[in-house]
């Protein structure tokens, strides 16, 4: 039998692997806390998709469960990359330790399975503690999300199991995944080997001219290909795969070649190069530079992506207000229908005494079609020579914009007319001016010389979207030929809020969604079409951040280690603490100042772009240069915490 | 002859109370500017203790310590990092070169803390690697190397900034005695022709024989101390192997 002596191997075995996570503690706390940060990231994520005050405050949730479930997907294999990273990392650092338990006789058989229940061990508690701490933190993000969409719910305290069972599912299978890398372990290395440190390659890096020209060559095209009008789908997609691959490969290209040329060209020009630390600095971080070609490469791509998700979140919501203006001037614009029904509508609105009415319009408008084959816009599906146009008289038109406060008349001659900037365009006065249109009437076209551009629209936005104003005479022949339509316009204060009103508004008979256009609604469907966007794109952004961040800090982390030799002797040849700070803080700032640059470039590049095809408009400055300054800043505490933790291991006597 | 090396009463004691260990003994030690002194000893003896206290980085307990006419004990440590770039050259037994840099930029390196001008460093380069017999390595990496050369190396980048001593812990204790002859010959030739002070930490009597004088440290004191004079090489080499023998023996019955 040999039951009694396996029993006895168990215990020992389990003693040793309790020992060794409590007597290392220090030595596995870098992994552990990894492993409880991708719990707590995917946890939270997963808690807040299951969770019912989101299921239902999504009205529109046709698109949402997608969102959900891809930015999932890419959690998991973020989050399963940087924990084989991190094992990585921490199996590494412990060859040493293998090797003595291999020399003293342990078998291997035992010291793979002790390896294996270890980390079994610490995925079990990391996942535990995780889900806790996850607990926590979802409850406040769904806080700042019903927040940021302006909700009202109240936020219950429940504990989302399908979420707990997702991360446990997901987890799990991580964990045994690196459990069997950490069994293999062993037998992956020969006794020797696991005493052998990591040795640095034994000698420069070659640099190629001709590879470093290709990745900037790769690069500019890529660059060039945003500045390209893009008009159809097809193009879109042609153009944005070939911007994604030429950045992919032309960065990859740009930090293996090009920024080895360069530093090369530093080493070259001697009096820098032979000058107090430059030596060691330089050649650090030429040496190191093969291994880091990759992980640069990630940070930067990650960085932009995270940069333009954040940006695109931000942006959309932070022009919600002047969007939702530009669909919806007006708090409430409805069409006429009758007397009673006008006046029913009206009681409604001035009964609504937490919004007073601030000013009431009445505005007619002429339907008709117009020649507009001159204009170098034509709404998409129409013919240029048969576009649907919408009169304004000059009167009502200056009206509106007196009731909205703002500054520009149209001043018109008979023969003239001006053009309302239609939504998604950039039309400006130097576009149309001295251009004719035609406008179709029952008695005979009339030809007019358009002398103007407005560029705030005063009537609520329908397709085709082409408004010309008029002068009145021309107005009134037009209304002596075709009937107008009679638009009712009131502008409230605080109409954001005015959620009731509309809803007591579209319940009356008659009145449909194509009838009437309030600001409130153009706000809120804006909104949570933002919240979610912002929501889950600045998670994503934080994810990455997060991510990348503790990507640069390990690896720092483990060169610092490497190097502690190296300032040892540089101490004894007599360099001062104060000068390897210096020259550590400066290898560092290298390190994350290159991919943070290059990473910035790339987003302002592809953001660039993606206002070029409207995908975000308005205003882009604030959003952008918030997300960008943010995220270095963020990065900037990393580099800090960075080169602190690297100069307390290089100069620790 | 101008003084180099003056110690005066110098104790080290290592560990807390209750627990101490005292590594030297109130030790006194003069060398002059050009000797070529040898210091020998059992392991434990405190010789180590001493070297690390004179290289400035290990503090002594009590006593004075001078060299090249300044007292090392009242620098702070940036004083202490200029002085040893400036007065002292290090040889150790596992070379320390830095294996990131070629062997020229490791032989460079203490010019290039000390911000010399390229041009005068180079030639310093060029000059040196001709008497180590290096030139035809530097560009190669440590990794590249014999142990050999790797000290070669090393020493060369102890003297490149000619200091006004060169301290070696145990420089032949990792090479075969092929290299090992050639380095002490390298060192011997310095110290004739340049008038280099070098002050050598050996367990190696053959190493020992090439100095001008020899100390014995046992137990945190000095033992004896013997001096070549005029005899020759082999001679003295005897004479090393004799103290070593009475070390070896009931020291005790000697003293």
């Amino acid at each position: 039998m040999c039951w009694p002596y396996s029993e006895v191997e168990q215990v020992t075995l389990f003693s040793l692997v309790r020992k060794n996570i409590i007597g290392n503690f220090k030595n596995y706390l870098l992994y552990f806390v990894s492993m409880i940060l991708s719990v707590v990231i995917f946890y939270t994520f997963s808690s807040l998709q299951y969770s019912p005050e989101i299921q239902i405050s999504i009205k529109s949730s046709a698109g949402v469960l997608s969102i959900f479930t891809q930015a999932s997907v890419l959690l998991i294999l973020f989050v399963a990359i940087f924990i084989w990273y991190s094992n990585s990392f921490f199996t590494r650092k412990r060859k040493g330790e293998i090797g003595l338990y291999s020399l003293l006789g342990v078998r291997k058989r035992t010291i793979g399975r002790m390896l294996f229940y270890e980390n079994m061990i610490m995925g079990a508690i990391a996942t535990a503690i995780g889900i806790v701490l996850g607990t926590l933190l979802s409850k406040l993000f769904t806080m700042i999300f019903l927040r940021l969409l302006e909700s009202s719910f109240q936020v219950s305290f429940s504990i989302p199991w399908k979420a707990i069972l997702t991360t446990f599912i997901v987890f799990t299978v991580i964990t045994l995944l690196t459990s069997v890398q950490a069994y293999r372990l062993i037998y992956r290395f020969k006794l020797v080997e696991l005493f052998v440190a990591d040795k640095e390659g034994d000698s420069l890096p070659r640099t190629s001219f001709p590879s470093a020209v290709v990745g900037i060559a790769i690069l500019a095209f890529a660059y060039w290909l945003t500045f390209q009008p893009i008009t159809t789908n097809a193009e879109f997609g042609t153009y944005f795969s070939l911007i994604a691959a030429g950045l992919i490969s032309g960065t990859y290209l740009l930090f293996r070649f090009v920024v080895l040329s360069l530093l090369k060209l530093f080493k070259r020009n001697r009096s820098f190069y032979y000058t107090g630390l430059n030596l060691i600095g330089l050649s650090q971080l030429m040496y190191r530079i093969t291994g880091n070609v990759r992980l640069f490469t990630i940070i930067a791509l990650l960085s932009a992506f995270t940069i333009c998700a954040v940006s695109v979140g931000y942006s959309s919501h932070y022009n919600i207000g002047q969007m939702s203006s530009t669909a919806s001037p007006f708090s409430y614009y409805h069409l006429s229908q009758g007397d009673a029904f006008d006046k029913e509508a009206e009681q409604i609105i001035a009964a609504d005494g937490e919004h007073p009415l601030k000013a009431q319009l009445d505005m007619p408008v002429i339907e008709t079609i117009a020649d507009a084959s001159a204009l170098p816009f034509t709404p998409s599906n129409y013919a240029p020579e048969e576009v649907p146009v919408k009169l304004i008289a000059a009167s009502t038109f200056n009206q509106a914009q007196e009731a909205l406060d703002r500054s520009a008349r149209a001043e018109l001659k008979e023969q003239e007319a001006a053009v309302v900037r239609p939504m998604y365009t950039e039309l400006s006065a130097s576009d149309v001016e001295g251009l004719g249109i035609g406008v179709k009437l029952p008695e005979g076209s009339v030809d007019l010389v358009i002398t103007g551009v407005f560029e705030e629209r005063v009537s609520g936005w329908s397709f085709p979207d082409v408004v010309v104003v008029v002068s009145d005479a021309l107005f009134a022949n037009a209304q002596a030929q075709i009937e107008p339509q009679l638009y009712k316009a009131y502008n409230v204060s605080g109409q954001e809020s005015t959620g009731d009103t509309v809803a007591k508004l579209s319940a009356l008979e008659g009145m449909d969604s194509a009838n009437l256009i309030s600001y409130y609604t153009e706000y809120r469907r804006r909104l949570e079409e933002g919240g979610m966007n912002i929501f889950v794109l600045g998670f994503l952004g934080l994810v990455f951040l997060a991510a990348t961040g503790s990507m640069i800090y390990f690896k720092q982390l483990t060169e610092a280690r490497a190097d502690k030799q190296r300032y040892a002797i540089l101490r004894k040849i007599g360099v001062s603490r104060k000068d390897i700070r210096t020259t550590v803080a400066k290898q560092t700032l290298f390190v994350f100042a290159l991919p943070l640059v290059v990473g910035l470039l790339h987003s302002a590049v592809i953001l660039r772009a993606l206002a070029g095809i409207n995908l975000i408009n308005g205003d882009l400055t604030v959003p952008i240069s918030t997300s960008m300054i943010f995220y270095a800043v963020v990065y900037l505490i990393y580099y800090g915490l960075c080169v602190q933790t690297y100069n307390q291991i290089v100069t620790r006597a | 002859m101008k003084t180099i090396v003056h110690a005066k009463q110098v104790k080290k004691v290592y560990g807390a109370k209750g627990n101490v260990y005292t590594a030297l003994h109130e030790m006194d030690l003069t060398i002059s500017e050009g000797e070529f002194v040898g210091i020998m000893g059992p392991s434990g003896s405190g010789k180590t203790t001493l070297l690390n206290l004179l290289a400035t980085i290990d503090q002594p307990t009590s006593g004075e310590i001078a060299i090249d006419g300044t007292s090392i004990l009242n620098l702070n440590e940036e004083q202490l990092s200029a002085f040893r770039r400036d007065k002292l050259g290090f040889i150790f037994q596992d070379y320390n070169l830095l294996d990131t840099l070629t062997v020229k930029e490791n032989i460079l390196l203490p010019l290039a803390l000390a911000r010399m001008n390229p041009a005068e460093l180079e030639r310093r380069v060029d000059e040196i690697a001709d008497k180590f017999g290096i030139r035809p390595i530097l560009d190669k990496y440590p990794h590249h190397i014999s142990g050999g050369q790797k000290q070669r190396t090393a020493a060369s980048r102890a003297i490149v900034s000619r200091p006004s001593l060169i301290l070696a812990d145990e420089p032949t204790g990792a090479l075969d005695s092929n290299s090992a002859t050639d380095l002490l010959e390298s060192m011997k030739d310095l110290n004739e022709q340049n008038k280099a002070t070098i002050l050598m930490v050996t367990h190696d009597a053959f190493a020992a024989s090439y100095c001008q004088r020899v100390l014995f440290i046992k137990d945190g004191r000095m033992f004896t101390e013997i001096g070549r004079g005029d005899a020759s090489r082999g001679q003295f080499y005897k004479k090393v192997l004799d103290v070593l023998a009475v070390f070896g023996g009931g020291a005790s019955d000697v003293v």
